[in-house]
């Protein structure tokens, strides 16, 4: 399979940039997210994560580096989690790393309902 | 709307909101308001929310294309001495302004730890084709730490105008 990468462009800050490793199973997404019509941009990451279960070699590591998303890309974040947590019920090694701004006082808060959401553990990281 | 002479307006814009009219204002507001990291952040988080909203529900759209539009409305921010207000507005049809009523007021009578599990149950529940996951609101009341202040004005029997205004304290 291959490695999934978006570049985020100065005219549409409100992509995210994406890149996931098909080689060593490290995913990350940075920058912002508050698109219109949320899903189609999700939906190819959502079908590559559950490709990589399939045919992925390493541990899957997802590294979050998101500083401000919409309740809209929020929905879509769900579903993604929901695709790592029933790969790790299934016996696949998963690790979440979410790296945060220390000035957002409102992060830790979402991050946490993410966990009670879907049963996840993510790992909190200051960014620097 | 933007022509009424209130003090102290930050920005003010009627329109249609696609989502390059969203991210100018939002990233205008973030570089230039004289508020603090934290407030800067939260200001910016309430202003795409609620221009969302006006661009996601307004009955009235501009047509960009065959396939979607854009709603048409308008936001104000205003500072006043001890918070900033960020106001929109957009027309809705007079059906919805009950449900609306309703769970704008749900939403202001929740605590804290309420509005979040509301949140969670909500957003699980929207579909991911939809437009928003409807959980716009309940965000910003959740930003905001203050009731939202709203009005459902009737235009005719088929139309009405909401106005939404979330306030965020300076301190």
């Amino acid at each position: 399979m291959k490695s999934l990468v978006i570049e985020t462009m100065p005219d549409s800050p409100y992509y995210p940039q994406v890149n996931f490793d098909a080689e060593s199973g490290i995913c990350e997404m940075k920058g912002e997210s508050y698109m219109e019509e949320a899903y189609k941009f999700y939906t190819p990451l959502l079908n590559w994560l559950k490709e990589y279960f399939l045919e992925g070699k390493n541990p899957l590591v997802f590294n979050i580096k998101l500083t401000y998303f919409n309740t809209n890309s929020s929905r879509l974040l769900l579903d993604m989690f929901d695709i790592l947590k029933k790969s790790m019920d299934n016996g696949k090694a998963v690790q979440i790393n979410w790296y945060y701004l220390e000035d957002d006082p409102d992060i830790k808060d979402e991050i946490e309902d993410f966990e009670i959401e879907t049963g996840l553990k993510i790992k909190m990281f200051p960014m620097d | 709307m933007c022509n009424n002479n209130i003090q102290n307006t930050f920005v003010c814009y009627h329109g249609p909101f696609d989502i390059d009219v969203v991210s100018f204002f939002s990233n205008y507001l973030r570089q230039h308001i004289r508020a603090n990291v934290v407030i800067t952040g939260r200001l910016y988080k309430v202003l795409i929310e609620l221009t969302q909203n006006v661009s996601y529900y307004s009955v009235e759209q501009f047509k960009k294309d065959r396939t979607y539009g854009s709603g048409i409305g308008y936001v104000r921010v205003v500072e006043d001495q001890d918070s900033y207000s960020i106001t929109t507005g957009n027309k809705i049809l007079s059906e919805h302004g009950p449900t609306l009523q309703k769970n704008t007021s749900e939403i202001n009578s929740m605590s804290e730890m309420n509005l979040r599990e509301l949140k969670r149950k909500t957003r699980s529940q929207a579909n991911i084709r939809d437009i928003g996951a409807h959980i716009g609101l309940i965000q910003t009341g959740l930003l905001t730490g203050n009731n939202l202040e709203f009005s459902i004005e009737p235009i005719n029997n088929e139309f009405s105008f909401f106005t939404i205004t979330a306030r965020i304290n300076k301190n």
